[in-house]
């Protein structure tokens, strides 16, 4: 039986979002939040990683193998992020209000990815997304900032309202908000459209494609440091929740498939190609973010329980490596030509930024390459040739952009008159932390994983 | 045991690091270190030879552990015969490209450091045999390779590294789909490149996955029509590093073929063979005829490179005991003589400054030894009998006809030998022979160091070429065992 204590990481980054937000007179000041959020949200993950499986509030939340994981590292990434910007400031802003709504961010994503019941699941949709508007307009004197910020509100808003009007046909017909017994809508036409809206919502969050289109401009107006966060960790969590949600539906709507399998053709293609053109790191890594959307959707076509889990694997495969590139962006500057030369003024940065882009190629032995090896086994696994043939022809596409930012990184000149950027302790242990998980969790997921009760193909 | 091959793969990885964490102060010890790993890695390797039981079918110095247990990944490394002599070429190769790049004087670390790195992936390659680890090592070899060249390479050199590393990768993925696939197919159901070799598949089945290795083994021999990323990689990469794609790179590929297509995958190789053996054929004869008119030195070698791993596939595509023989005959001389042949033109680029057929007019009057072995090296490229050149090609040959394919593929590669004769020694009458051009006056002779870093290949080219049996005698029971199992089937 799991106990109230399976909320412990949750409680433990609420104190830590409590603390940024009103602990103003606390000693450490504002570098000292940015720490201590670390250290919760690094406690947080830990005890998530070790939560026993079960439910709570009748159902309402579940902890199996896919929350614990997704759980863990949501709490794990977002500690990487607070290091990360303990080490470096954001502009004139201040850090603490910035950290307490990434908090409140990550506590809307770990109980997402437990959500087993429709009103759970868009509370904490709701949770996860609220604080992410503020984020990406952090820098309130700063018009792209804000115009990033309100692209980003008004389409995740409309989204959101997407997704509840789809779930209230879902409601409405079988009059329960459980999980459990939703598969039962799915027979009747009402109750498939219930269910298309329900997923164009979530997929909107998740900037697959046809639904994408908010994401560049948003990510190249908003600060850096936030789209780091932003457009990684409520991603995670959200694919979390919908593996949950369509291992519940598509048992009765089979007709989701061929959607499923369009939206994310459709990602890969436009992703991938979109990105090729672009000068803009920010512009470009919002693409691969598309690309990667799509992706991750294949574990939906498989929908088997392995790919399910294949795909909330890749969603960290993906997610890791973009939020330190993102680092990256922030430091040195977003576009292409700001990156030149970054061999030579710091070496250890580019050789790991080299590590993080050959992951999200695809490159063995990394993390990216054993999360394609298990989505695209589970796909295959059920036949679907074509779409994976696709997927692993555009990968090769996709080294394509990465290698632009490589070539820039170890051949371009450095732009002129560049600052030499601090060292800086904390900021380092943030990237290296990333580097680390992209470098070496590939090769231990499938143990990993089979620890926490969950199958890999 | 002592696990020999995962000390000889990985012993270049702990030189990698060693060499990245030498201090920014003492970076010119980078090439002493890696000269030191490397030769102790050649001596393993002489060591691998030593106790390979020739005889003996199967694997050996096998070593295996789990690796992903759940999805049956294995560490799983061994080599049989034909491998054994690709190790062995990869060692001797790596050590002699560290010694040719002494002078390396901008970014020594890094350069070192990735030469070691690519010595990872080329021996792991040849070692592996659990599918997963195969294409880590394929992989681990581009990023080094897309450095050297990028890093070190000609004016058009990220033009050139970005081509060789998206062919490739381009080609690799579709291997990947080859490698998911049999591992899902209920008569595979593992990454075990030894027990796919005893299922039986489907031929249906194993059209489509052949298809998918094709593309990807194909890319790296490279076959025509997909060789035009190799010219542009060979002319700007630095010589070591021309000298490991020809050298070994190249040979990744018809390894391939070898390990995976044939054994694992014999009733599609059938049905497939005519197909090969015209593309073999178009390789040979296209690859000579542009060689023909490069003006360039570097690139008539890169071209005639094209020509003979023509002459691989061919041997291959016969499935004749002969003609495998020939295959891994014709592989391991071109590594040797291309090797030496690429090794030349980077000496006599570095003191002229050009690699113009025209502007080297007359280096016999000023460089007299490097003329002689120039003209050695040219000797076994075009297949002089004594030469490891004649070996393979000639086994290739005999195995082409011995075989069913149309004959006429086996005529026509046959000219292709004649054209290897005729634009290697055009060029070696206009380069060693003639007025001195102005390029070239003034030029020192081949330095010792020099010396030593080709005296190993042109040795074993001899060696090699008069006595057969020292190459035969590893590769053949292997080749045999192979022959048999594709009769069976």
């Amino acid at each position: 039986m799991t106990g109230w204590a399976a909320l412990i990481p949750e409680g433990l980054l609420l104190a830590a979002a409590l603390a940024a937000l009103f602990g103003g007179q606390l000693p450490f000041g504002d570098r000292g939040t940015a720490l201590r959020a670390a250290l919760f949200a690094g406690a947080a993950g830990v005890f998530a990683a070790f939560t026993r499986t079960g439910e709570l509030f009748g159902g309402a939340l579940v902890f199996d193998a896919t929350s614990t994981f997704v759980r863990a590292a949501v709490a794990l990434m977002t500690a990487a992020w607070c290091l990360w910007l303990a080490g470096r400031d954001i502009g004139d802003e201040r850090r603490a209000e910035l950290v307490s709504l990434a908090l409140f961010s990550s506590v809307g994503g770990m109980l997402l990815a437990s959500a087993g019941d429709l009103v759970t699941l868009f509370l904490t949709v709701e949770l996860s997304t609220m604080p992410a508007y503020v984020m990406m307009g952090y820098r309130r004197r700063d018009a792209r900032s804000l115009e990033g910020a309100l692209k980003y509100f008004f389409l995740s808003l409309l989204t959101s309202l997407v997704t509840l009007y789809g779930l209230s046909f879902l409601y409405g017909l079988t009059g329960v908000t459980a999980y459990a017994g939703l598969s039962a809508a799915g027979t009747n036409t009402l109750g498939l459209l219930g269910a298309v809206l329900a997923f164009v919502g979530m997929f909107a969050k998740m900037s697959a494609a046809p639904f994408h289109f908010w994401a560049p401009d948003a990510y190249a107006g908003a600060p850096a440091a936030s789209v780091a966060f932003v457009s990684t960790v409520p991603k995670v969590a959200a694919m979390a929740a919908i593996v949950r949600l369509a291992a519940a539906l598509l048992p009765g709507t089979p007709a989701l498939i061929p959607m499923f399998a369009g939206a994310a053709a459709l990602s890969m293609l436009w992703g991938n190609l979109a990105a090729l053109p672009q000068t803009d790191l920010r512009r470009l890594m919002a693409y691969s973010g598309i690309a990667h959307s799509g992706y991750l959707l294949l574990g939906l076509v498989a929908h088997t329980e392995t790919g399910y889990l294949a795909s909330v694997v890749y969603a960290v495969a993906y997610g890791v490596p973009s939020m330190a590139i993102m680092f990256v962006a922030a430091e040195e500057g977003s576009s292409l030509a700001d990156l030149g030369g970054l061999a030579e003024r710091r070496p250890w940065a580019a050789w790991s930024a080299l590590v993080l882009l050959l992951s999200l190629v695809g490159v063995p032995p990394l993390l990216g390459f054993f999360g394609k090896l298990y989505l695209f086994g589970a796909a295959l696994d059920t036949g679907a040739v074509w779409i994976v043939v696709l997927a692993l022809g555009l990968s090769a596409v996709s080294a394509g952009y990465y290698f632009r930012v490589v070539y820039v990184m170890f051949m371009a000149k450095a732009p002129e008159g560049r600052e030499p950027l601090a060292a800086s302790v904390p900021a380092t242990a943030g990237w290296a932390l990333c580097v680390a998980v992209t470098a070496l969790l590939g090769v231990f997921a499938s143990p990993l994983l089979q620890a926490i009760g969950g199958k890999l193909p | 045991m002592f696990p020999l091959l995962t000390v000889i793969t990985f012993l270049p990885l702990a030189g990698a690091v060693a060499v990245a964490l030498l201090p920014r102060s003492r970076e010119g010890a980078a090439r002493w270190v890696a000269a030191a790993v490397t030769a102790a890695d050649l001596a393993l390797a002489v060591r691998l030879l030593a106790g390979f039981r020739t005889g003996a079918e199967g694997m050996q110095f096998v070593e295996r552990l789990p690796w992903v247990p759940q999805v049956g990944i294995q560490y799983f490394m061994g080599v049989d015969g034909i491998s054994v002599t690709m190790v062995f070429l990869s060692a001797l190769l790596t050590l002699l490209s560290v010694l040719a790049s002494w002078k390396v004087a901008e970014r020594p670390k890094a350069y070192f450091a990735m030469m070691l790195l690519l010595q990872v992936g080329m021996t792991g390659v040849f070692c592996a045999l659990d599918f997963v680890l195969f294409y880590v090592f394929w992989e681990l070899v581009l990023v080094p390779m897309y450095f050297l060249i990028a890093w070190w390479g000609g004016p058009r050199r990220e033009y050139a590294a970005i081509k060789f590393f998206l062919y490739t990768l381009a080609g690799s993925v579709f291997m990947l789909v080859g490698i998911l696939a049999l591992y899902l197919h209920p008569a595979g159901g593992t990454f075990d490149m030894v027990m796919l070799a005893a299922s039986n598949l489907p031929a249906g089945f194993q059209w489509w996955v052949f298809a998918a290795f094709f593309l990807g083994f194909a890319v790296k021999v490279p076959i025509w029509p997909l060789h035009t990323w190799l010219p542009d990689a060979h002319v700007e990469a630095p010589t070591a590093a021309s000298v490991l794609l020809a050298g070994v790179l190249l040979k990744m590929g018809t390894y391939g073929f070898l390990r995976v297509s044939l054994p694992i995958l014999p009733q599609a190789s059938a049905s497939w063979a005519w197909f090969i053996a015209l593309l073999a054929t178009i390789s040979i004869v296209y690859g000579a005829a542009v060689a023909f008119a490069q003006t360039d030195l570097k690139k008539l070698v890169a071209y005639s490179s094209v020509s003979h791993m023509g002459f691989v596939m061919l041997g291959i595509a016969s499935m004749t005991a002969e003609g495998i023989n020939g295959a891994i005959a014709v592989m391991f001389s071109h590594g040797l003589v291309t090797g030496l042949l690429f090794l030349l033109v980077g000496m006599v680029y570095e003191r002229a400054h050009t690699r113009k057929i025209a502007d080297l007019s007359g280096l016999s009057g000023q460089m007299p030894v490097y003329a002689g072995i120039l003209a050695f090296a040219s000797f076994a490229s075009l297949g002089l009998p004594g030469l490891s050149g004649f070996v393979g090609e000639f086994l290739s040959l005999l195995g082409a006809w011995k075989s069913d394919m149309h004959r006429g593929f086996v005529i026509l590669s046959a000219l292709g030998v004649l054209l290897a004769a005729a634009y290697m020694l055009w060029m070696l009458q206009r380069v060693v022979f003639g007025k001195p051009s102005p390029a070239v006056s003034g030029i020192s002779d081949i330095g010792r160091l020099e010396l030593v870093t080709v005296l190993p290949l042109i040795l074993l080219t001899v060696v090699v070429g008069v006595w057969w049996d020292v190459l035969l005698r590893f590769c053949d029971p292997a080749v045999q065992a192979l022959v048999s199992a594709l009769g069976a089937s």
